[in-house]
């Protein structure tokens, strides 16, 4: 225990005179943490921009484009030829684009049928996929309403009109995330994975630059000859500091923020700090099979920046390629992922999510694997300086 | 010689000698030739093999239909038939729903109360919930769109009914139904693929990230040795800063062409991504966004002193970077604070840039807003980029002494 005491003590020392590590964990958790909340601080884009050539200019096209500009998500803005529109569509300016033909008017009075043209652009993810359910749920009003003045004029009263024009009403429920909130469901994995990222990286360099400046010799010799016992000292320092960034992440999000939990947010605790003690194990794992700072940081940047794709949670990891699906349960955050569905937004307790916990543990058996070598390089001191 | 030459000859070979030095030491180094032609080839092929199917279709949904009647079940029939979902199973009660929602079995419940044929042959509203698992955008996106979709077809055929039930020809009771038809079009990404969206705005990214990260490896090794590109300008002739960078620059330039090249142009030939414009112009809007990098990196790099910390330190500005390029989240819903901030990558107009150009098929009139901010970019990055060059000749060893980072 002494031995242990006094490599944390070191450690310590280490840790105060370099700012890197202070700056590189607690700063760049906090940067990110306030880049993500605040950049989707609004749940769900509103206001989009939407192109309107309107060759008709009749009361009725006039209040189809205001209404459209009424709606949450649309921002009407006119333009006098196609041309321009699908340049600015083309420029990424506008999430979509409509034309109201010549006589629209003249032909609805004369149940001609006339043609609205859309164009939804699709370049951009989160607003074209908006603007275009947008703008189909207006047409189709547009269709009601045209339909409800025939029935009308028809003295069929309000009740049987509603039925006529609107027989099927569907109502959507987002279980787990009520308001549709991009910002909810993003940065509830992201941020954790920001996490798995700083605690990796750290982990592996605090580790390595024992061996890249040559000091491993009195590392070893400070905890007493024993690998296990300088590792422990060493990690100690760093698994209070991630511990306390983790709890902070989840009370922010769970308690602060009100971000939906259906479970308790004592388990995502436990979520949490089965991801920073899997990631801490993972970056151990990597510095012990490449006991080389250099390259064992350039490894756990390609693995760490791989995570957020085969976590999961935008492609789902069923619509990937076979091949590549087995891939996703090597990095920790899948498994919080997995953890976080049972619990923050099914709540289904330990039965659901029990899988995932074992799972992160079994992570925690990885440095047992290469801590000979990594005694072997820190007692031999055989770095490539290139 | 040497006296001889004017001093645009003096300027063209020092910048000549440290443009192959500057080449000789990039690939002499394994570890930034790996982060230049490793990473910046390896990403872009894994992203593609991770997004390759782009799209969640046929997601498992269950159904409750309690009314069990001509009209739900031809609802169910049809929800079947769409491209994004597959009715996985019915269910006696939501209970049972519920719970393989619960079991990740299906990500969607469509649930048809007892009265719902009832009520539609009654000519009153027939209510249909769904419930969609929110831990994913795409399946609710997916559930969303064909319940949708279903809908409004269902919709229209039971007005059809019901109009021609109440003594309307036809006709008439077609124009009724649809008194305004809608032509939709859905121009450069049909099918709202991810790969799409993703790979488009990602493969811009990698070349500038890679560049960042391998030129500031270098630097700060460089660094480490108490050597420095700053201190070149003393063993040359006469003053300028300019060569040093420019020359550094063309090394990477050289570099960077060859795998902008195949980034761009290459993988997405190979993984069948759209390639909508004209090679040459991919290649002119390539030049302009490299140059920008090359001093972006320069500049941004003069902070790492030691070869490792440039990832431990700045490895979570790449997701950053792709958000600020509005691939998802869109730019005008942006915080002007973050859309200021975005002004500082190349990545913000390079991306959106090589988006509009090559998967919307523009020409360079479409890009030229993004290439005219590259341009004031790279201006301000060459001029910081000699600046903190010239500090550092000045005050590096003191600031060096500082241990900073």
């Amino acid at each position: 225990m002494r031995d242990i005491y006094r490599v944390l003590r070191r450690e310590i020392r280490i840790f105060r005179q370099r700012q890197l590590y202070i700056l590189a964990s607690v700063g760049v958790m906090i940067f990110n943490a306030v880049f993500y909340l605040t950049l989707m601080q609004d749940g769900l884009p509103h206001d989009l921009p939407v192109g309107i050539v309107d060759c008709d200019r009749s009361s009725t096209s006039r209040s189809f484009c205001q209404q459209l500009d009424a709606t949450q998500l649309g921002r009407v803005i006119y333009y006098d030829d196609l041309h321009r529109a699908r340049l600015d569509m083309q420029r990424g300016k506008l999430t979509a684009c409509i034309v109201i033909p010549e006589e629209f008017n003249a032909d609805i009075q004369a149940s001609r049928q006339p043609h609205i043209g859309y164009y939804v652009n699709s370049l951009y993810f989160v607003g074209g996929a908006l603007s275009y359910s947008n703008i189909l749920t207006m047409v189709n009003l547009t269709n009601g309403a045209v339909q409800r003045q025939v029935l009308r004029a028809r003295g069929v009263n309000e009740k049987e009109i509603l039925a006529r024009i609107q027989p099927i009403v569907l109502d959507t429920h987002q279980i787990g995330n009520t308001t549709t909130s991009y910002g909810v469901y993003l940065n509830s994995v992201i941020l954790p994975g920001v996490l798995e990222m700083i605690v990796i990286l750290i982990t592996v360099y605090a580790i390595g630059s024992e061996l890249k400046y040559g000091t491993s010799r009195h590392l070893m010799k400070t905890a007493g000859g024993s690998i296990v016992k300088a590792l422990a000292g060493k990690m100690a320092v760093y698994t209070l500091i991630f511990t306390v960034l983790g709890i902070t992440l989840e009370l922010l999000l769970y308690h602060w923020l009100h971000y939906p939990i259906k479970g308790s947010i004592w388990w995502m605790f436990v979520d949490i700090l089965l991801l920073v003690a899997a990631a801490q194990a993972v970056g151990m794992f990597i510095i012990g099979l490449f006991p080389n700072l250099r390259l064992a940081v350039s490894v756990s940047a390609i693995y760490s920046v791989l995570g957020f794709s085969l976590a999961g949670f935008t492609l789902p990891v069923e619509a990937m390629m076979p091949a590549l699906r087995g891939f996703s349960a090597i990095f920790p955050l899948r498994h919080y992922y997995l953890f976080y569905v049972q619990e923050a937004i099914f709540g289904s307790g330990f039965a659901g999510w029990w899988q995932q916990a074992v799972s992160l543990l079994i992570f925690l058996g990885l440095p047992l694997t290469v801590v000979r070598r990594l005694e072997d390089a820190y007692i031999h001191v055989r770095y490539e300086r290139d | 010689m040497r006296e001889t030459k004017t001093y645009a000859g003096q300027w063209l070979s020092d910048w000549y000698g440290i443009f192959i030095h500057e080449l000789r030491h990039i690939f002499s180094d394994a570890g930034a030739m790996v982060v230049f032609f490793v990473g910046g080839l390896l990403y872009p092929v894994l992203y593609n093999l991770i997004y390759y199917n782009g799209s969640v279709d046929e997601m498992p949904v269950a159904v409750v239909d309690l009314s069990d009647g001509a009209y739900s079940r031809r609802f169910v029939r049809e929800l079947d038939a769409t491209r994004e979902c597959e009715v996985y199973c019915g269910c006696v009660s939501m209970a049972e729903a519920e719970r393989l929602l619960q079991e990740r079995k299906v990500h969607g419940i469509v649930y048809i109360p007892r009265d719902f044929d009832a009520s539609l042959a009654r000519m009153e509203q027939g209510h249909i919930s769904t419930y969609c698992d929110m831990s994913s955008f795409l399946y609710y996106k997916n559930l969303r769109t064909a319940s949708s979709l279903v809908m409004l077809d269902e919709m229209h055929q039971i007005q059809l009914e019901h109009y021609a039930a109440a003594g309307f020809d036809a006709q008439s009771a077609y124009e009724l139904v649809q008194p305004v038809l809608s032509d939709e079009s859905v121009p450069y990404n049909k099918p709202f693929s991810y790969t799409i969206f993703f790979i488009s705005a990602a493969l811009m990214l990698v070349i500038q990230q890679t560049m960042f990260y391998g030129s500031s490896m270098l630097a700060g090794t460089m660094r480490e040795r108490n050597r420095s590109y700053s201190s070149l300008p003393e063993r040359l002739q006469g003053p300028g800063m300019g060569r040093v960078v420019l020359g550094r620059g063309a090394a990477y330039m050289a570099i960077y062409l060859v795998v902008g090249t195949i980034v761009t142009m290459l993988i997405p030939r190979l993984f069948h991504l759209p390639q909508r414009a004209d090679w040459q112009q991919v290649l002119v809007l390539l030049l302009f966004f490299i140059a920008d990098c090359i001093f972006f990196s320069f500049t941004w790099g003069s902070l790492i002193t030691r070869r490792e910390t440039v990832f431990v330190l700045f490895l979570s500005v790449s997701p950053i970077c792709l958000f600020l390029t509005g691939f998802s989240w869109p730019t005008t819903a942006i915080p002007g604070f973050w859309r200021v901030f975005s002004y500082i990558f190349p990545s913000t107009f390079g991306c959106r840039a090589f988006i509009n150009l090559n998967t919307a098929g523009g020409t360079l009139q479409t890009i030229a807003p993004e290439l005219r901010a590259l341009t004031v970019q790279t201006g301000v990055y060459y001029l910081l980029a000699s600046v903190l060059a010239r500090i550092e000749g000045r005050y590096g060893d003191r600031i060096r002494k500082a241990g900073f980072l």
